[in-house]
C-alpha cells in the first residue's frame, strides 16, 4: 500500500520531533556531563550557573533579601563566583570580562 | 548542614547514562506498548500526535523538570521531600498519599510484569511456534490457574527485590543500562519486520494519516492529555525519588525533563511501528489492549518466517519495559521506607516488596479486581499524587525560587521564566480537569459506583494520611515552617 504524502509528512515529523529530539538530547546530555567530569578532574571545581542563570539568581536575591531561602541563594551565588575566579576553564560560556565584573554578595 | 555534608551519606548515580536509562526505563511501561498505538489510531492518527506532542512539550516536560528538581534539592524520598519543604508533621501526609498510591499501583502492576515474564519465558521455550498452539486457550489456561499466576507474581516480586537490594548504582543502574538499549533495538527490529510484511504499511497509514477534524473534538485532547501525563510518569514520585540520587553537579532539566518525556514517548512511537503493521498485516483487532499482546500477537508468530526468534525479541523486550518500570515504582517505596524507619536498605526492600506482593495477590488472582484497581488508582489516585507533588513545587516552594535556585544549577539547558506559570497554573488546572472529567464521564455508566468509591477512598486517604503523619511523622527541620508559600 502506498502512503499519501500527508501520511509520510506526519510520520517523518513525528520521528523528527520524538526519537530525533530524544537522540539529540541524549548525546548532548552525555557529552555535557563528560566535559563536566573532565573539568572536575582537572580543576577540582566547576562553575554551577550559566551567565543568564547566575544573573537570574542575583536579581532574585536583590528582590527577595529576607526570603527564608535567601541565605541558600547567597551561598550558592558566592560559591559560583568563587569557582569562576578560581578556575582556568569555565564549564559555561563565561567571558573573562563577565567574570571580572562579578561581585560577591553579603551572606 | 551544608549541601556537601548532606550529600556524602547518600548514594548517587554512577553515570549519566545510568540515570537517563533508569528514568526512561521507569516511565516506559506496558501502557506505552499497548495503549499508545491504539490511542493514536483511534483519535485521528497524525492529528492526535499533533495534540499529543504539543501537550508533551507544554506540560509533561516542565512537570518532570519540577519533580526531578525537588528530589535533587531535598535529597529525600516522597515523605522527606514534603517534610523538608512544607515544614509541618501534618503536611507530610501528602507524601504518605503519594507513597500509598504508588504501592497500590505497583500491587496491580506486578501481576502484569508477571504476565510479561511468563510469556517471555514461553517465547524462549518456543511454545508459540509449536504445532497446534492455541493463543486463547493458552491465555485462559494461564490466567485461570491461581497457583501459576500467584507463583509468577511471587517470582516477579522476588526478582525486583533481588535487583533493588543492591541499591541504586549496583542494582537498578546495572540492570537498566543494558535492558533499555536492548528494548530499543528489539522494538526497531520488530518494527522493520512489521512494515516489510505484506499489508504492514496499512497499519502505518492507520496511525499516521491525520484526520484534522479530530483536533476539534474534546475527546481527542482529553486522550492526548491523559497519555502525555500518565505515560510519562509525571507525579508518581519516581522522578522525585530518582532525582534525589543525583549529585549537585548533575543537570535536571535536560535529562530529568526533556529526555525523560521525549524519550519515553519515542519508545511509544516505536511500539506503534512494532505492533500496528503486524496487527494490520494479520487482520487483528487493533483495540484489543492487553489482549492484543497476549493473545493476538501470540497467534502471529507461528506464521512469521523465523517466528520463534521474533517472539523472543518481542516478549522479552516487553518484559524489560515492564520490569524496569517495576523497579522505578517500587524504589519510591524502598527509598521512603529506608528513610522514615530504622530499617536498612535490605530491610526496606523486603518490607516494600513483601507488602506489594501481599496487596498484589487479589490482582494476581483476579483480572477483574486488577481492572477495578486500575480504574480507581489510574483515574483518581495518580492525578491526586501528581497534584500533591506539583503543588509542593509550585504552591509551596514556588516556581521562581525553584527555577533560579536549583533548576538552572548545573543545568544542561537554561530554563526561562515561561516555566513558572506552566508549573503553577497550567499543570494543576489540567490535573483538576482530568479528575473532574473522570468523574463526569463515569456518571450514568457501569463505573459510576466504582467512581464514587474511588473519589471517597482518595478523600479518605488524604484525611487519614494527614492524621497519621501528624502523630507518627518526624519533626520538620528547624526554620522550615516559616517558609511562605509560592513565591510570596
Amino acid at each position: 500500500m502506498a502512503l499519501s504524502t500527508l501520511t509520510w509528512v506526519s510520520m517523518l515529523v513525528s520521528l523528527l520531533l520524538l526519537p530525533g529530539v530524544a537522540a539529540a538530547v541524549l548525546v548532548r546530555s552525555l557529552r555535557t556531563e563528560e566535559r563536566k567530569l573532565a573539568l572536575l578532574r582537572e580543576q577540582g571545581d566547576i562553575d554551577s550557573y550559566s551567565p543568564r542563570a547566575l544573573s537570574d539568581l542575583r536579581e532574585w536575591i536583590r528582590a527577595n533579601p529576607d526570603d527564608p531561602y535567601a541565605p541558600i541563594a547567597r551561598r550558592r551565588y558566592n560559591e559560583c563566583v568563587r569557582s569562576l575566579r578560581g578556575i582556568d576553564e569555565p564549564h559555561y560560556d563565561w567571558s573573562d570580562e563577565e567574570i571580572a565584573r562579578l561581585e560577591l554578595v553579603d551572606e | 548542614m551544608s549541601d556537601s555534608e548532606a550529600r556524602t551519606a547518600r548514594e548517587e548515580w554512577g553515570s549519566r547514562f545510568g540515570f537517563l536509562m533508569a528514568m526512561l526505563g521507569a516511565m516506559v511501561g506496558a501502557g506505552n506498548i499497548w495503549r499508545m498505538p491504539f490511542t493514536t489510531g483511534e483519535n485521528g492518527g497524525g492529528a492526535f500526535l499533533v495534540a499529543y506532542i504539543l501537550l508533551l512539550y507544554l506540560i509533561a516536560v516542565p512537570g518532570l523538570m519540577a519533580e526531578t528538581m525537588i528530589g535533587r534539592y531535598t535529597n529525600h524520598g516522597v515523605i522527606g521531600a514534603f517534610r523538608k519543604v512544607l515544614g509541618s508533621k501534618r503536611a507530610q501526609g501528602l507524601g504518605l498519599v503519594v507513597l500509598i498510591v504508588n504501592v497500590a499501583l505497583m500491587s496491580y502492576y506486578a501481576p502484569i510484569i508477571g504476565w510479561a515474564l511468563y510469556y517471555a519465558g514461553h517465547s524462549v521455550l518456543m511454545t508459540f511456534t509449536q504445532p497446534g498452539f492455541q493463543p486463547q486457550a493458552f491465555w485462559d489456561g494461564f490466567i485461570s490457574n491461581p497457583a501459576l499466576v500467584v507463583g509468577i507474581h511471587t517470582v516477579t516480586m522476588a526478582g525486583l527485590a533481588g535487583v533493588l537490594v543492591f541499591g541504586i548504582r549496583r542494582g537498578i543502574e546495572r540492570v537498566v543500562k543494558w535492558m533499555i538499549p536492548l528494548l530499543v533495538v528489539a522494538l526497531v527490529a520488530v518494527s522493520i519486520r512489521g512494515i516489510t510484511l505484506p499489508g504492514g504499511m496499512e497499519g502505518v497509514a492507520f496511525v499516521f494519516t491525520p484526520d484534522w477534524g479530530y483536533l476539534t473534538r474534546g475527546s481527542t485532547w482529553v486522550a492526548a492529555l491523559s497519555q502525555a501525563l500518565f505515560s510519562t510518569g509525571l507525579g508518581w514520585g519516581i522522578a522525585l525519588t530518582y532525582g534525589s540520587y543525583l549529585s549537585r553537579y548533575d543537570d535536571v532539566p535536560l535529562g530529568g525533563g526533556l529526555f525523560t518525556a521525549i524519550g519515553n514517548t519515542s519508545i511509544g512511537l516505536l511500539a506503534v511501528f512494532a505492533t500496528f503493521p503486524v496487527v494490520f498485516a494479520f487482520g487483528l483487532e487493533p483495540s484489543a489492549g492487553s489482549n492484543l499482546l497476549f493473545i493476538s500477537m501470540a497467534q502471529v508468530f507461528p506464521e512469521l518466517p523465523g517466528g520463534s526468534l521474533w517472539a523472543i525479541v518481542f516478549f522479552v523486550s516487553f518484559f524489560f519495559a515492564t520490569f524496569t518500570s517495576g523497579l522505578g515504582i517500587t524504589e519510591v517505596a524502598v527509598t521512603t521506607v529506608s528513610e522514615e524507619t530504622r530499617l536498612s536498605r535490605t530491610g526496606a526492600v523486603l518490607a516494600s516488596c513483601g507488602a506489594i506482593w501481599l496487596f498484589g495477590l487479589p490482582s494476581a488472582y483476579s483480572s477483574a479486581f486488577l481492572g477495578r484497581m486500575d480504574f480507581m488508582f489510574g483515574s483518581f489516585g495518580l492525578p491526586l499524587a501528581t497534584l500533591s507533588i506539583i503543588a509542593l513545587v509550585a504552591w509551596k516552594f514556588g516556581p521562581e525560587r525553584a527555577r533560579v535556585l536549583d533548576l538552572n544549577r548545573n543545568a544542561g539547558v537554561y530554563v526561562g521564566p515561561w516555566w513558572n506559570p506552566v508549573v503553577k497554573y497550567v499543570i494543576p488546572v489540567v490535573m483538576v480537569f482530568i479528575l473532574g472529567y473522570g468523574v463526569y464521564s463515569s456518571i450514568g455508566t457501569a463505573n459510576q459506583r466504582l467512581m464514587l468509591l474511588g473519589v471517597a477512598f482518595m478523600a479518605g486517604l488524604v484525611v487519614v494520611s494527614t492524621l497519621v503523619m501528624s502523630v507518627v511523622g518526624d519533626e520538620p527541620p528547624s526554620g522550615s515552617a516559616t517558609v511562605p508559600g509560592g513565591d510570596d
